[in-house]
C-alpha cells in the first residue's frame, strides 16, 4: 500500500465499538449488483418466481449485503484505519429484502501479531441489523494493519 | 404456443462430491471497480487495484457459468474467506469449485463447497469455504 496510513495497529483499541449509518437497499442495488457479479438467481431477479417462496419477494445478494456493510463501516471508521481484508466469517442469517435500512455495528474484538514483520491483524466482529432491529447477517473480519515505525 | 421446454437444474440429490469445477475467466477492470464503488463506497485504495470483495462477488457468477445446469440454491448461509493476494485491473481471475460435503435436511440439503480464485498465472489469490441450501428434487 502507497501513503501513511493514519491509524496504526497500536491505536485500535480492543473493545473499540462502532455503529455505521443506515441505508436502505433498494430495488436498483439489487439489479446493479446482478448485473456486476453476474448472478442473476431467481432469489434476487425474478418477482413472479419469488412470490410464492419463503421470502415472497426478491432478496438482495447475501454478498451484495456484505459489501454495502463494509463501505457502511468505511464510513466511520476513521482513516481507514481498518486495513486491507485478510479473512472473513461470515453468516447470512436472515433475508435484505427491497426497502429494508440496515445499518452495522461493529467491535474491535481481537488483536495479535502479524505474519510479517511490522504488522498486526485486528479483528473486527460486526453484525448488520435491520430497522426492526433483527440482525440480519454477522461475522468477524481479519485486517492486517502496520505497527506503529520505532 | 408451445411451453417452453423446462430449465435443466441440478438439485440435492444431483450435487457430486470432490469433483472440481472451473469457470470461464473475467477481466477486472476499471469499470468493475468504478460500479463497485459507487454501488458500497468501497472505494479502491489507490489507482488499479480492485476492492477485496470483487473477486469473491464475481466468482458468485462465474459459477452460474460452469458446464452443468444450475444448481437449485435457495439460500447461501455463510462462508469463510481468505484474501491472500491482492488483485488489480488488468488482471484475468477465474474460480474453481468443489463440493467437498453434502448433509441432507428436512427441507433441502447443506452443500459445503470450497472455492479458489486463481489468477493468470495460476496463483490462488482468494479461497475458502462456502456453506448452502440446496432444494431436493420436488415429487414427481
Amino acid at each position: 500500500m502507497s501513503g501513511e496510513p493514519v491509524v496504526y495497529f497500536e491505536d485500535m483499541k480492543l473493545g473499540e465499538e462502532y455503529t455505521s449509518p443506515g441505508r436502505t437497499v433498494t430495488e436498483a442495488d439489487i439489479v446493479i449488483f446482478a448485473g456486476l457479479s453476474g448472478d442473476y438467481n431467481v432469489l434476487h431477479t425474478d418477482a413472479e418466481h419469488m412470490k410464492a417462496s419463503l421470502f415472497g419477494e426478491r432478496i438482495a445478494h447475501g454478498l451484495l449485503g456484505l459489501s454495502i456493510q463494509q463501505g457502511l463501516l468505511d464510513r466511520v471508521v476513521p482513516g481507514q484505519a481498518v486495513g486491507p481484508l485478510a479473512a472473513v466469517k461470515w453468516k447470512f442469517k436472515g433475508p435484505i429484502k427491497i426497502g429494508d435500512t440496515i445499518h452495522v455495528e461493529a467491535r474491535v474484538s481481537a488483536k495479535k501479531e502479524g505474519e510479517r514483520a511490522g504488522t498486526g491483524v485486528v479483528t473486527v466482529e460486526r453484525r448488520v441489523v435491520n430497522q426492526r432491529g433483527e440482525v440480519v447477517q454477522e461475522g468477524e473480519t481479519d485486517h492486517v494493519v502496520a505497527r506503529r515505525p520505532a | 404456443m408451445a411451453a417452453a421446454p423446462a430449465e435443466r437444474r441440478l438439485y440435492f440429490e444431483d450435487v457430486q462430491t470432490n469433483v472440481p469445477l472451473e469457470t470461464p475467466g473475467m477481466t477486472l477492470t476499471e469499470t468493475h471497480a468504478a460500479l463497485f464503488g459507487a454501488l458500497t463506497s468501497c472505494g479502491p485504495t489507490e489507482p488499479g487495484a480492485i476492492p477485496d470483495l470483487i473477486p469473491l462477488c464475481l466468482s458468485s457468477g462465474l459459477g452460474w457459468r460452469v458446464p452443468q445446469p444450475p444448481l437449485v440454491v435457495l439460500a447461501f448461509m455463510g462462508f469463510e474467506w481468505r484474501f491472500l493476494k491482492p488483485t488489480r485491473v488488468g488482471d484475468t481471475i477465474r474460480s474453481v469449485s468443489t463440493t467437498v460435503a453434502k448433509r441432507s435436511m428436512k427441507d433441502g440439503g447443506v452443500v459445503i463447497e470450497e472455492r479458489q480464485i486463481l489468477n493468470q498465472d495460476g496463483q490462488v489469490v482468494q479461497s475458502g469455504r462456502l456453506t448452502l441450501l440446496v432444494a431436493k428434487r420436488p415429487p414427481s
